[in-house]
């Protein structure tokens, strides 16, 4: 399948990068790893102008501790490589093992964590093929005025499926986005805006540069359900992060946004409360390969699946 | 039979594998020809509508167009593999089928500018109310696909054998239900491509194929051109399992845009157009009704099949017929009644699967261990008790002859201490045996045998020249190394020439499992046939008996006396001089009944024989999330003499992949007419890791017909691997499965449905 | 559109090349340079059929555009003999009988080939692991990982 015609520009600096954004009045697209943003645009689901590599930006490549007490990870940092870093396995066990379960080893090589965190909501009616969607009519987040999946519905029910995005909120990780009205750095879990036709909360021509990760060791464990052990993106997926006797729980996969859990005392009662509240709150729909119901149950299962195994292999 | 033998046996390198590890291997979309337009089809958005007009004209104005062509630039004339199945226009006037139907399409000299004209071509349609369930299509006041089937209903097989209801009424044990299975994608890796070259009144064409001859017959109807100027050449297949059998929309496409244009016409399906408009696996419901004995012999079987046929007959009759036969041909059934309808619905097009049926035949083998459980027999005595014998005839009057079937079933269970095992189950832990018989061809008239022409050349080196087709098997391999034995020339010395309508004669195709048992015996004769002539001059020229004469390395010499000996290219010389060169031809042609049909007549022997196995499966489930582990699987094949016994565990250990795990993760998935999972992220065809270790065992009943004893080889365990599966989750869960795969949320209800009964 | 020239180094020769910028990897590979070997098969980074190595990284071409890897070194299939020789993981597809249909192959042995460039001897739990990248649909797998350990093993 061929790509449309698109401008290619390769950025040396983030502020060149941000310059090139301007120049094409918006209508272009960052670029780092590719593996999200080529299919969408093979796709036509993404129409840019132009595309504007980052790869090449040395700032963005670099993991490094600060005095702070923060793993500061740039957002070209390969998932491959961020994976490897002795730092991430003995701090961050959840984020390690979320990394470790994102696509494939190949995949894992290429993409880039800034790309895992910003890339696009998916669901089985919307990545497809211009002729397939035309056929089967425009939904909200292609333009249209329904959704496909859920008749009568007022909103997008596509699915954010990045695997690391819900083990960094559980270790309290924030992101700098740098654009054309300057810098600034949030919260992980606040950059989401519930909406699928514009799933971030980023500013035209913002470069996610670097995920800030307070540089405290955890235990943790990240669940993930999918058909195949490799390859497939999440159905559910439930990271847990557990600093002496809290824990926080992120459930991503189901909906626009990962959710956080707090359990201040890790045990049986809080273990089952967080999960049927995991379980209440999941609002899965018809749009990936398993059915709705099941994806709903399996959020709360796999919580309890992770704890389970951070326990059992934090305190042994 | 002679069991000594110099490389036919031996696990020898594929011939075709050096093109293959060094890029070289040539495929449909490698191909480059001078002046060679890129064809783009334009393709239905309706399930079911009316083609009120289509207006090619400003497509054609787009600068690089070159030819633009619908089915009103077409013969009217429908292609069936049957006279009564003839309803497939491939690119229809009157109305559109299915979502991806090829209606229109461009030739240009690049894609961006064929894309440009698609967007250019101008379809009137009025859309049609659509049904894409085989249910609700049969119904009374259903939307009618084709005007001359009534409530849809496109195949009706019935066979009826014995006296079912009397029997069933006497039974010790009857037991019905219902499976049903999702149709999976092919999934080849490689996606459909053709290359079609219309010059000087011919017409060339590439493409991934089974059977190139009865391809182009197939163009030759629909092209209204005589069949010697359609010519499908040889090329490389990425993979076919039933897939690449029959003529496809766009061969048609490609061929009119060729002639329109006068240059070549290359057109590549995209991943999601092979899936959604190249060819697709029937969805099954199968209610099985089995009475038994309190011994576990069967006494009756009645089964209802309903086949989701889509939008066109294709092999229809083939298709409906088959899950039964394969199973006849493995028990014994003294009362049987099949009905199978295949039902059409506004779905894509859909043809044979290598894996074809098998909610019929999991639900089958399922069905049967509960039932023995229930009569406390185990499932390696039940289907020891109810397998066939050699000698037996099946209940349609198939005598088989060879039949290991036994032996696959005790090889099998005694690899993996299955009866201890399948007793002492613990959790959900669990093991299931799947067993299955397959015909090494079926009637298909003139066309069920094969031939072949075998020159020696000057040099002492050997060309082939044959009709069988390798759609990545390793069937070109084969016949070389049987003609390498046959003729003692070593496999590098022997050019092949197959599967090109120009220069080879007719051949099954590489879709009817006959590619060993009928094409490798055709080469045999064949070499055979020449061998005669080589011996004869040199039994003369070495002063000794013909029946002396031993060939081997390219070497004629005395058996006996080994110092005498000569190359065989003193021999091909010497013939050369006589005016005799040592060419020879020689053909094979199965004992078939050829009054035997698909609707008409059911019943007389099916294939020249047929090719057994036993697989086992083992599982575990995970109670939380009802995942299925799979961490070992063990297959028992009787396939006759293994020509390479490597190739046939490749075909093995693949057919665990493609029915075995699929079981658990493959199932095309619908939202009406609109498939979900036309790609190969959604379409979950396993993976490395998914896979269990398996454990292949050969069993060799040395079949007397077949070349050195040789069967059909691997699709047996394609159909028998799902069965193994689901066999292993009844034993696990104490409950049948309901639907195929067994994803992991189909699983949990079923652990479900089992507390739900506890309780 | 303005194209952009580009320097790839490809199976060790040079090339200054004037691409299309939203032209593919697997494109200027297959068309410009005629290096057939790379399959398209998804065309969107899900089965790997089209897997080269790029400065000693397996990356999906099809997803790839050839302006993002200027001044690579780029390694395919038909690169992989070294004098004359085939590489010990072509030979050991060919003697374990790894190959079938052929579509997936180029691109599980350069999947391989940066596995074992960047590991000695791996073991098969990591062989399954980094070839669970690449959809075959004939082997079932079990002689891909043989032949890759045999060939690790000719390798360390």
């Amino acid at each position: 399948m061929i790509l449309p015609k698109f401008e290619y520009k390769k950025a040396k600096s983030v502020a060149e990068a941000v310059a090139f954004y301007h120049d094409h009045k918006g209508r272009a697209r960052y670029l780092a790893g590719g593996t999200d943003l080529i299919p969408l645009i093979k796709l036509r689901l993404s129409t840019p102008t132009a595309v504007i590599d980052l790869k090449d930006i040395e700032e963005l490549k670099a993991v490094s501790r600060n005095n702070g007490g923060w793993l500061t990870v740039g957002a070209n940092v390969t998932l491959f490589n961020l994976k490897n870093d002795p730092v991430v396995r003995e701090y961050f066990p959840a984020l390690y093992e979320s990394l470790d379960a994102t696509s494939c080893e190949t995949l894992q090589m290429r993409g880039t964590i800034g790309g895992n965190i910003l890339q696009d909501t998916h669901c089985l009616l919307y990545n497809k093929s211009l002729e397939w969607r035309t056929a089967r009519g425009f939904c909200y987040k292609m333009g249209g005025a329904a959704c496909n999946v859920v008749p009568n519905a007022k909103a997008c029910f596509s699915n954010y499926c990045s695997d690391n995005a819900p083990s960094l909120i559980t270790l309290s990780a924030q992101v700098k986005l740098v654009g054309p009205r300057g810098e600034r750095t949030v919260e992980l879990e606040k950059i989401f805006s519930g909406d699928g036709r514009s799933p971030f909360l980023v500013e035209p021509g913002e470069i996610l540069t670097e995920i800030l990760i307070p540089l405290k060791k955890t235990q943790g464990a990240y669940e993930k359900l999918r058909v195949r052990d490799s390859m497939d993106y999440p159905l559910a997926g439930v990271a847990v992060s557990v600093k002496g006797a809290a824990a926080r729980a992120c459930v991503g996969g189901i909906g626009l946004a990962p959710r956080l859990y707090d359990l201040k005392n890790i045990n049986e009662i809080t273990i089952k409360e967080a999960s049927d509240r995991i379980y209440a709150d999941a609002k899965p729909v018809s749009n990936t390969v398993l059915s709705a119901i099941y994806r709903k149950r399996m959020a709360g299962a796999l919580l309890k699946k992770a704890i389970r195994r951070v326990l059992q292999e934090g305190w042994k | 039979m002679k069991d000594n033998f110099n490389i036919v046996g031996k696990r020898v390198v594929r011939s075709d594998s050096l093109d293959k590890v060094t890029g070289a291997a040539r495929y449909t979309a490698d191909i480059k020809l001078p002046n060679i337009l890129v064809g783009k089809v334009l393709r239905s958005p309706y399930p079911h509508a009316r083609i009120v007009s289509i207006d090619l004209k400003r497509a054609l104005k787009v600068p690089g167009v070159k030819a633009a062509i619908s089915g009103f630039d077409a013969y009217g004339i429908k292609w069936g593999v049957f006279r009564y199945t003839q309803d497939h226009a491939m690119l229809p006037t009157d109305k559109v089928r299915y979502i991806g139907e090829d209606v229109a399409a461009v030739a240009a000299v690049d894609e961006e500018t064929a894309l440009e004209a698609l967007s250019y071509i101008k379809v009137d349609y009025e859309p049609l109310p659509a049904v894409f369930d085989p249910i609700e299509s049969m119904k009374e006041g259903a939307p009618q696909i084709h005007a001359e089937h009534k409530n849809n209903i496109n195949i009706h097989i019935h066979i009826d054998v014995g006296e079912v209801d009397k029997a069933m009424g006497k039974a010790f044990l009857v037991r019905e239900d219902t499976f049903k299975a999702a149709g999976e994608a092919y999934a080849m890796m490689e996606p459909y491509a053709v290359v079609a070259s219309y010059a000087n009144g011919y017409l060339d064409l590439w493409m991934p194929n089974a059977g190139p001859h009865v391809r182009a017959k197939a163009l030759s109807n629909l092209l209204k051109l005589p069949l010697n100027k359609v010519r499908i050449r040889h090329i490389n297949s990425g993979g076919a399992f039933g897939g690449r059998s029959e003529v496809a929309p766009g061969d048609l496409v490609a061929s009119l845009l060729s002639i329109k244009a006068g240059r070549p016409v290359k057109l590549v399906l995209s991943r999601e157009e092979n899936a959604t408009s190249s060819r697709q696996v029937h969805d099954i419901m199968a209610t099985i009704k089995t009475g038994m004995k309190k011994d576990g012999t069967i006494v009756a079987k009645d089964y209802r099949v309903i086949y989701n046929g889509g939008a066109y007959s294709s092999t229809g009759p083939i298709a409906t017929s088959i899950p039964f036969y394969v199973y006849e041909e493995c028990y014994r059934f003294p009362n049987v009644r099949y009905n199978g309808y295949r039902v059409f619905t506004n779905k894509g097009i859909r043809g044979m699967y290598g894996c074809h049926g098998r909610a019929f035949l999991a639900g089958n083998e399922a069905q049967m261990d509960l039932m023995a459980k229930e009569l406390g027999i185990d499932p390696v005595d039940i289907r020891l008790k109810n397998g066939l014998k050699p000698g037996e005839v099946t209940a349609t009057k198939s005598k088989i002859t060879s039949c290991g079937l036994k032996d696959t079933i005790k090889a099998a269970s005694e690899r993996t201490n299955f009866k201890k095992r399948w007793a002492r189950k613990s959790g959900l832990k669990g093991i299931g045996m799947g067993c299955i018989a397959i015909m090494c061809g079926f009637p298909m008239g003139f066309r069920s045998g094969s031939s072949c022409y075998v020159k020696i050349n000057d040099d002492g080196q050997a060309t082939l020249v044959t009709g069988l087709v390798d759609n990545g098997q390793g069937n070109e391999s084969m016949v070389i190394q049987v003609a390498s034995e046959v003729l003692g020339i070593p496999m590098k010395d022997i050019n092949l020439v197959c599967a090109d309508t120009e220069v080879t004669n007719l051949d099954p195709g590489a879709y009817s499992q006959a590619a060993a048992f009928v094409g490798a015996n055709a080469v045999r004769v064949a070499c055979e046939n020449a061998r005669k002539k080589i011996v004869s001059i040199a039994a003369q020229k070495l002063r000794v008996k013909a029946a002396d004469i031993g060939l081997k390395d390219g070497l004629a010499y005395s058996m006996k006396e080994p110092d005498k000996k000569m190359p065989i290219s003193w021999v091909v010389r010497e013939a050369f001089f006589r005016g005799e060169p040592v060419a020879a031809t020689g053909s094979y042609f199965p004992n078939i009944d050829f009054e035997r049909e698909w609707v008409s007549r059911p019943w007389g022997q099916m294939a020249g024989t047929f090719s057994f196995g036993t697989s086992i499966a083992e599982v575990s489930i995970d109670p939380e999330t009802g995942k299925i582990a799979m961490p070992r699987f063990t297959t028992a094949h009787d396939c006759g003499r293994a020509i390479n016994p490597m190739a046939v565990e490749g075909q093995m250990d693949g057919s665990v992949q493609q029915a075995g795990v699929a079981a658990i993760t493959e199932g095309n998935l619908w939202d009406k007419g609109h498939l979900l999972n036309p790609d190969l992220l959604e379409y979950k065809v396993p993976l490395a890791c998914d896979m269990p270790d398996i454990d292949t065992i050969i069993i060799s009943s040395l079949d007397p017909e077949g070349p050195f004893g040789a069967k059909e080889g691997g699709l047996t365990v394609r159909m028998n691997a799902y069965s193994a599966v689901a066999c292993a989750v009844t034993n696990a869960t104490g409950e049948l499965f309901e639907e195929l795969p067994l994803t992991p949320d189909k699983v949990l209800t079923m652990l479900e449905r089992k507390k739900g009964v506890k309780g | 559109m303005k194209t952009i020239r580009v320097n790839i180094q490809v199976n060790n020769e040079k090339n200054v090349l004037q691409v299309r910028p939203y032209e593919t990897l697997l494109e200027t590979l297959r068309e410009r340079l005629n290096l057939t070997g790379a399959k398209e098969a998804c065309s969107m980074g899900a089965c790997g059929a089209c897997t080269v190595v790029v400065n000693g990284i397996p990356v999906r071409s099809c997803i790839v555009l050839t302006a993002e890897v200027d001044g690579a070194v780029i390694t395919t299939v038909e690169g992989l003999k070294e004098n004359g020789e085939l590489h010990p993981l072509q030979e050991a597809f060919m003697e374990k009988g790894a190959v079938q249909c052929g579509f997936c192959t180029s691109g599980m042995i350069m999947t391989a080939k940066a596995l074992l460039d960047r590991k000695k001897r791996p073991t098969k739990k990591e062989i399954v692991k980094t070839i669970s990248s690449n959809i075959c649909r004939c082997t079932g797998y079990k002689k891909i990982v043989e032949a890759v350990e045999e060939a690790g093993k000719k390798m360390a």
